[in-house]
C-alpha cells in the first residue's frame, strides 16, 4: 500500500480509530492491532512475502531469548552469526543473487572463459533492506547487552512490521522503538497535530516536488544523448530534488503517522542540501542508515581510531557497503566510492566535524562564504547522484562527459518554470524552517487562521500537481 | 481526543469549502449541462444553461431548443447537423462548431446543430424526425462505427441510449442514467473533481458494459443485424434528404450499406493531413480538426445540393 494512494487514505483513519477506541490501557490489544494492520499494509503489495517477515521475526525473537540465557561467549557468538546469516542470507538471495551471478559470468568472459550459470526470476520483497537491518540491530544490541530481549512476541512482531516505517524506514533501532511497544501510549493532542502536520509536509514533498521532478529527471536521463549540457545539468538537479523529496517525504509521513499512534521515530533527514561540506551532508542525509553503519560496521572495524591506512580502509568500506545496500548495481558502488573520495580529505585533515552547527543559525540569510560552501557541496552531491540514477556506470560517465561541454552554457531545452517555481518555494520553506525537526514544525507561532490557510495551500497544491502516482524510490532498496 | 476530532472535522469542512471555491474559480472540472427527456423521448439539455469547459477559456451555451451552440438567425434554407459529442463539441468555442464553420463556407444556407454525447445512429434518426418539422433542405448525420453497434439492443443493451429492438421492431428510448448522483456531482464541483480524478474502479462491471470494436470477422457476423437496422430506417424514416458523414477510418462495410439504402455519404479522410485533427489527451477534434471536417463536408454537400437544383 502506498502512502499516496486512496487505499491508504481509507486504511489509516480506520486503524487510527480502532487503535484509540481500544484505549491506551490495553497495550497488548493495541500491539495486536498494529501487527495485523502492518501485515495488511504489507500484504496489500504481495501477501506471500509476509512469511518472510514472520520468519525473520521468529528467528530474531528466539535468538534474542537464547542470547539472554546463554553465557558462553562462543555460543553467544554462534547465535549472533545465525541471526546475521539468516537475515543477510535472505537479503543476499533476494537482492544480490542475480547481481553476483551476472558479475561472475562477466568476469569469466573478461578472462576469456565461458561460464554458464542462469540467473533467477526473483521478485525483490519491498523494504527487505529496511526490516532486515532493523531486526539485525535488535540481535546485535541484545548480544552486546545494550538491550534486554523481549519476551513479548506480539510486541516484537509489531516492532519489526510497524507499518509507518516498514517498507522505507527510518531504520529504527530496537533500543528506541521496541520499548515503546511495552509502555502505555497516551493520545496527546499536540503530538497528533504535529504528526499530521509532518505527514502533510511529507506528502507535499513526495507528490508535488518528487513526482513532478521525476517526470523531467526521467525524460532527461532516459534520452540523455538528445540533450545539451545545460539540460543534463537540469536533469541531475531534478533528480537531486526527486530523491530528496521522495525519501525525506516518506520519512516525514512515516514519522508523522507514528506520532498519531503515540510513537516517536528517529529523525531521518535534517535539511541535507543546506550542508556546507560532505561530512555535514552525511550527518544530515538518511541519518538512520548512516548511524546504523557507523554503529554496527564502522566502529567495530576500528572507526577512525587507527592510522591513516585504517581510516582510508574503513571509510571506503562503509561508503561502498552503504552504496551497495541501495541496490545490486555497480552504479551504487561507484556512488558510494565517490562519496568516500569526497569525505576522505575532510577526515584525514581532521575537518570532518567543522560544520556541526546549523548554517546561518539565528539569521535569515547565510554569508557569502556559506552560500559558496553550500553550493559546492550541493554540486558535488549532484555529480554523485548521476551515478545513483544512471542505468549503468558507462552511461553515468557519458552523462557527465556530455554535461561538461560548451553546451553547458546554452539555454536548456527543458526549463519547466512551474516546477522550478515549486522547487524554489519548497527550498524557501525548508530554509526558513531549518532549525526545526522538519520544515514547518515551528509554524505554531502563527495564528490559527494563517496556519490553516498554509495547510489549505499545501493540500490544494497536492491535489493540483498530483502527477502520475509513482512508487517511492526507496521501496526498491 | 475530543478536541482533535472537533478540530479535524472543522478542518475538513473548511477544506471542502476552500476546495469547492478553488475548483470553481480555476475551472478545474468542466461544467456539465443538465439533461432532460422531452415528450418525444429524446434526451436533450435543459435550455439556456452556460458553463466552462476544463482547459478552455470559452463558455458553452445551450440554446432555446435544448442543443449546444447558437440557433441560426433564420430557418430558411436550413441544414441540420446531428451527431454525438463531436457535434456537441463542448471542448471548443462556438466558432469551431460545424454549424458556424459551414456557414462561413456556405453563406446562403443556415445551419442548426443538434448534438449530444452518446447519440446512437437510431437516436440520430429519431432526432432528425423531429427536426424535419423545420423542413431542412438537408440533414447531416455524423457517425462512426460504434453508433451502429450502439443502436441495436441485440448487440449490446444500453439503458441510457435510444436503441432499437430488431426482433420486436420497437424503439426503446434511453433513460436518464443515475440522475440523483449526477445532480449532486454537477452541483458539488469538488466531489465531481475527485470523481474524475480518482475514478472508482468497477472493473468487472465496466468490462461487461464496454463495447469493443469488433474485428472484421465479427462485423461480418453482425452484418445481418446492421442490415436489418438500415432496412428498418429506410421504411420508418425519411432518408431522402439525409447525408451520413462518416468519421475517418469508419468501416467501409457501413458506408456501403448506407449507400445501398439510399443515404448520401461523405467520408472524412484525415490520412493525408500531417497535422492531427484530435486533441493529444482526447479523441475529439480540435478547432483545426473541425475546420478540416467542415472543408471536406462542404465539398460533398455542394455536390449533393447542386444535384437537387439548389
Amino acid at each position: 500500500m502506498l502512502f499516496n494512494s486512496i487505499e491508504f487514505f481509507i486504511f489509516l483513519p480506520i486503524v487510527f480509530t480502532i487503535y484509540w477506541l481500544i484505549g491506551s490501557k490495553r497495550i497488548k490489544q493495541q500491539n495486536l492491532l498494529i501487527a495485523i494492520a502492518s501485515y495488511v499494509f504489507y500484504g496489500w503489495w504481495d501477501w506471500r512475502f509476509l512469511f518472510l517477515i514472520l520468519f525473520s521475526s521468529l528467528v530474531d525473537y528466539t535468538i534474542g531469548l537464547k542470547l539472554k540465557s546463554e553465557d558462553k561467549p562462543s555460543k553467544r557468538k554462534a547465535l549472533l552469526w545465525v541471526s546475521i546469516c539468516v537475515n543477510l542470507g535472505f537479503l543476499g538471495f533476494f537482492k544480490y543473487y542475480n547481481f553476483f551471478v551476472d558479475s561472475l559470468v562477466d568476469s569469466f568472459t573478461f578472462f576469456g572463459r565461458e561460464l554458464s550459470i542462469n540467473t533467477l526470476n526473483i521478485i525483490l520483497p519491498v523494504g527487505i533492506s529496511f526490516y532486515t537491518f532493523q531486526t539485525l540491530s535488535y540481535t546485535i544490541d541484545v548480544y552486546n547487552k545494550k538491550l534486554e530481549p523481549t519476551k513479548d512476541f506480539l510486541a516484537f512482531m509489531a516492532f519489526v512490521s510497524f507499518f509507518p516505517q516498514l517498507v522505507a524506514g527510518p531504520i529504527e533501532r530496537a533500543t528506541n522503538l521496541l520499548p515503546q511497544f511495552h509502555v502505555k501510549r497516551e493520545f496527546v493532542y499536540k503530538d497528533a497535530v504535529d504528526g499530521l502536520r509532518q505527514a502533510l509536509w511529507g506528502l507535499f514533498k513526495k507528490v508535488v516536488i518528487a513526482d513532478n521532478c521525476a517526470t523531467y529527471a526521467n525524460m532527461i536521463f532516459n534520452n540523455q544523448e538528445d540533450y545539451s549540457g545545460s539540460t543534463l545539468l537540469m536533469g541531475a538537479f531534478f533528480f537531486a530534488f526527486q530523491i530528496y523529496g521522495d525519501f525525506s517525504g516518506y520519512s516525514d509521513i512515516a514519522i508523522g503517522i507514528s506520532r498519531l499512534f503515540g510513537f516517536n521515530l528517529k529523525r531521518n533527514f535534517a535539511f541535507p542540501y543546506f550542508s556546507r561540506d560532505i561530512a555535514e551532508f552525511w550527518r544530515r542525509w538518511h541519518i538512520s542508515l548512516s548511524t546504523w553503519f557507523r554503529d554496527y560496521l564502522y566502529i567495530p572495524l576500528g572507526g577512525s581510531r587507527g592510522g591513516t591506512k585504517m581510516k582510508v580502509r574503513n571509510t571506503f568500506i562503509i561508503f561502498i557497503v552503504s552504496g551497495f545496500w541501495h541496490g545490486a548495481n555497480w552504479t551504487f558502488v561507484v556512488w558510494g566510492a565517490l562519496n568516500a573520495i569526497y569525505f576522505l580529505p575532510l577526515l584525514l585533515l581532521n575537518k570532518n566535524r567543522v560544520n556541526t552547527n546549523l548554517v546561518a543559525e539565528g539569521k535569515y540569510l547565510p554569508t557569502i562564504r556559506e552560500v559558496f560552501q553550500m553550493a559546492t557541496t550541493f554540486f558535488i552531491t549532484l555529480i554523485a547522484w548521476i551515478f545513483f540514477r544512471a542505468d549503468n556506470v558507462t552511461n553515468a560517465f557519458v552523462y557527465i562527459k556530455d554535461m561538461f561541454t560548451s553546451s553547458l552554457f546554452i539555454k536548456p531545452e527543458i526549463f519547466p518554470l512551474t516546477i522550478l517555481g515549486l522547487v524554489t518555494f519548497f527550498a524557501f520553506i525548508e530554509w526558513l524552517g531549518r532549525s526545526g525537526e522538519y520544515a514547518i514544525e515551528k509554524i505554531d507561532f502563527m495564528k490559527r487562521p494563517v496556519r490553516w490557510c498554509f495547510y489549505f495551500l499545501l493540500v490544494v497544491l497536492i491535489f493540483s500537481f498530483t502527477g502520475e502516482q509513482q512508487e517511492f524510490i526507496y521501496f526498491q532498496f | 481526543m475530543k478536541k482533535f476530532i472537533k478540530n479535524s472535522i472543522l478542518f475538513i469542512l473548511l477544506l471542502l469549502i476552500v476546495g469547492e471555491f478553488v475548483v470553481r474559480f480555476t475551472h478545474a472540472v468542466s461544467d456539465i449541462p443538465r439533461r432532460t427527456i422531452d415528450n418525444t423521448g429524446i434526451q436533450k439539455y435543459i435550455i439556456n444553461q452556460t458553463g466552462y469547459w476544463k482547459g478552455g477559456d470559452h463558455k458553452w451555451k445551450i440554446n432555446d431548443l435544448g442543443w449546444p451552440g447558437d440557433l441560426p438567425t433564420s430557418f430558411d434554407n436550413l441544414i441540420t447537423i446531428i451527431g454525438d459529442s463531436y457535434i456537441e463539441n463542448f471542448m471548443n468555442p462556438n466558432e469551431c462548431h460545424q454549424g458556424p464553420l459551414l456557414k462561413k463556407r456556405m453563406s446562403d444556407y443556415n445551419f442548426m446543430e443538434a448534438g449530444r454525447s452518446g447519440v446512437s445512429f437510431i437516436e440520430a434518426m429519431e432526432i432528425s424526425k423531429h427536426l424535419d418539422t423545420l423542413q431542412p433542405v438537408q440533414t447531416l448525420i455524423y457517425v462512426n462505427d460504434n453508433d451502429f453497434y450502439e443502436s441495436i439492443t441485440e448487440i449490446k443493451k444500453m439503458r441510457d441510449i435510444t436503441q432499437i429492438n430488431l426482433e420486436k421492431n420497437q424503439i426503446i428510448y434511453g433513460e436518464m442514467k443515475s440522475p440523483g448522483l449526477k445532480k449532486v456531482l454537477y452541483n458539488w464541483k469538488l466531489l465531481y473533481y475527485f470523481y474524475n480524478r480518482y475514478p472508482i474502479n468497477f472493473s468487472n462491471k465496466n468490462k461487461e458494459n464496454e463495447i469493443k470494436k469488433p474485428d472484421f470477422d465479427k462485423v461480418l457476423k453482425l452484418k445481418d443485424k446492421i442490415s436489418e437496422l438500415f432496412k428498418f430506417i429506410k421504411i420508418n424514416y425519411n432518408t431522402s434528404n439525409k447525408t451520413l458523414v462518416f468519421h475517418p477510418r469508419t468501416n467501409k462495410y457501413f458506408i456501403k450499406l448506407a449507400e445501398e439504402h439510399g443515404f448520401k455519404t461523405i467520408v472524412l479522410d484525415s490520412s493525408k493531413d500531417n497535422k492531427s485533427w484530435t486533441f493529444d489527451y482526447d479523441s475529439h477534434w480540435t478547432c483545426y480538426g473541425h475546420e478540416q471536417v467542415a472543408n471536406q463536408v462542404t465539398i460533398g454537400l455542394i455536390e449533393y445540393l447542386k444535384g437537387k437544383g439548389h
